[in-house]
């Protein structure tokens, strides 16, 4: 069974793909994002207008299509929401 | 008790207290439900601990007499801690045959004891020990040092519980009220590894990012 992934843990999995997928700097596509987060185009296309608002992630517009990179904040989210994932685990617990 | 353990106590309110900032801490940073489940558990805890170390120093004064409804409103803060402790698995498991097996072995327990003292600290000891076996159950999945750690500890407390039982049943053998609360505060303070990585990892804790 695919455990159930809340809203934060969705947050963490789109900002860690925007980091871990920028090799050559000029930010993520969508598509990238889509895959790699496992959600409708609708759906993926509201987070990254919140997260972008929020300013966890950074958007890079080009020619055609718009990228996404993450930001400081972003990376800040991410150590923290990492650290408390580490210590739900430790209780045996997810976030 | 003694009054060694009486003081130990209080141990296990700074422990208890102290998981619980970190959890809401989390719960404010991630708005996980686990984790306010877990910081419900300490918080509980913490005050069950503090009623039952309060009245235990306070029964030492002859002229501060505690009625049995504050030893009772201890063990039951106490116990619905641990119940939240324990139902902080539920999300993921929910009723599990794991569950179900603990369910059905209360009954045959329960009827030893019949006072609602001895009910409490049975209801204690399963919750602790469904506890036990659900996080073994995730070390098993994610082999984490930290939550074979907690499992001891979780384990420990457990103990420390069924020994408080016993001392209920066997009045005249003190040295069992000293063992059991010795077992309890060991316990609780390996559940407080996670706290001091925290502390260690230097995280900041304060606001939301």
């Amino acid at each position: 069974m695919v455990p159930y992934r809340t809203q934060v843990r969705i947050i963490a999995d789109v900002l860690s793909t925007a980091r871990d997928m920028n090799n050559e700097g000029n930010g993520v596509g969508v598509t990238t994002l889509l895959r790699k987060g496992n959600m409708s185009y609708s759906r993926m296309s509201k987070l990254l207008s919140e997260l972008v608002g929020s300013g966890l992630l950074l958007e890079l517009n080009g020619d055609k299509i718009s990228k996404y990179m993450i930001s400081e904040k972003g990376i800040q989210f991410l150590t923290v929401y990492y650290q408390f994932e580490d210590f739900a685990q430790s209780f045996g617990l997810r976030l | 008790m003694t009054i060694i353990g009486d003081v130990l106590q209080f141990i296990g309110v700074f422990v208890s207290f102290s998981v619980a900032y970190v959890a809401f801490r989390g719960v404010r940073q991630t708005q996980s439900s686990s984790l306010l489940r877990l910081a419900t558990a300490f918080v509980f805890l913490g005050f069950g601990f503090a009623v039952e170390g309060i009245v235990g120093l306070g029964q030492l004064i002859p002229a501060l007499p505690f009625p049995t409804v504050a030893v009772v409103a201890g063990l039951v803060l106490e116990t619905t801690g641990y119940f939240f402790l324990a139902f902080s698995h539920a999300i993921d498991v929910m009723i599990s045959k794991r569950m179900t097996v603990a369910l059905l072995m209360f009954p045959v327990i329960t009827l030893s004891g019949a006072q609602l003292i001895d009910i409490l600290s049975v209801l204690s000891f399963f919750f602790v020990l469904y506890g036990v076996v659900e996080t073994a159950s995730s070390y098993i999945r994610t082999r984490k040092p930290d939550t074979l750690l907690i499992t001891a500890g979780l384990a420990l407390l457990s103990v420390g519980i069924f020994i408080q039982w016993l001392s209920l049943l066997y009045l005249n053998v003190d040295v069992l009220s000293l063992m059991q609360i010795i077992m309890k505060e060991t316990g609780l303070l390996i559940l407080f590894t996670p706290v001091l990585r925290f502390a260690v990892g230097g995280t900041r804790l304060d606001g939301t990012i």
